[in-house]
């Protein structure tokens, strides 16, 4: 347990999505831009599947494939949801490529999206990241404009 | 003490009627679960309510046990009528 406390690491969340990054704040749903759900960002996407942000399990598909939960090796819970109100497209859109136990890894093929479907009907296609279990975590924004899936670091997690 | 309702809310228990709950339960002492099926749900816990997929028309079973757990249960029930997710049966 002391090697646990002493040897502290920090996740770093690498985007699952390319795209613009949008803060929180500016996601028009107070169930996101309010921090209900926890801290993150989100990703307005450009083009490509959704990736895995971590390496983890997960532990969340939701029956309609529009999110996604992700948790990280260190505990992390990670919640995708790709494009806001999607939840009423029962699924036309999206292409699933995991199921709930499954081991991912780092840039590892979650799910596609048609983003052409999405955006003629969907309310948007804004997708936020959120860290579900944030209360004792500390998130800190890269403050990049653009991000490029499994590359760009998008936040950095540090658990007090 | 427990809690029996029906799900209204057109697409189930999805992402926002999952944080609406989860947000109203969290804030208590108690610990809180949903039980829908054979499965039970921590009521704090985003990501393990949202995993349990409850549909439109399903029966789940809300439980709080703790010094507060009326209120809490009070504030869930409130939150179930309030935002058109369900209702006692």
């Amino acid at each position: 347990m002391f090697t646990k406390l002493f040897n502290k690491k920090k996740l770093q969340v690498i985007a699952p999505i390319t795209g613009d990054v949008v803060s929180l704040r500016e996601v028009p749903d107070p169930v996101f831009s309010e921090g209900m759900m926890g801290g993150g960002i989100a990703i307005m996407p450009k083009e490509g599947g959704i990736h895995s942000p971590v390496e983890g399990t997960i532990i969340l598909v939701a029956d309609t494939s529009h999110a996604v939960g992700i948790q990280a090796t260190d505990g992390t819970e990670i919640l995708i949801h790709i494009g806001l109100e999607t939840v009423t497209l029962k699924g036309v859109g999206f292409k699933t490529h995991v199921q709930v136990g499954d081991a991912v890894s780092i840039g590892q093929l979650l799910i596609e999206a048609d983003w052409d479907y999405l955006k003629e009907h969907a309310k948007s296609i804004l997708t936020p990241v959120i860290i579900t279990n944030s209360s004792s975590r500390t998130i800190t924004s890269s403050n990049n404009a653009q991000c490029i899936a499994n590359e760009t670091v998008l936040l950095t997690i540090s658990t007090h | 003490m427990e809690k029996t309702f029906k799900i209204s809310a057109l697409d189930g228990l999805h992402a926002r009627p999952c944080t609406l709950l989860v947000s109203a339960a969290t804030p208590f002492k108690s610990e809180a679960t949903l039980r829908y099926k054979d499965r039970s749900a921590n009521l704090k816990s985003i990501m393990s309510v949202m995993s349990q997929a409850v549909p439109t028309g399903a029966v789940i079973t809300i439980s709080a046990v703790g010094e507060d757990e009326v209120a809490l249960m009070e504030r869930v029930v409130d939150i179930f009528i309030s935002q058109g997710l369900g209702e006692e049966c």
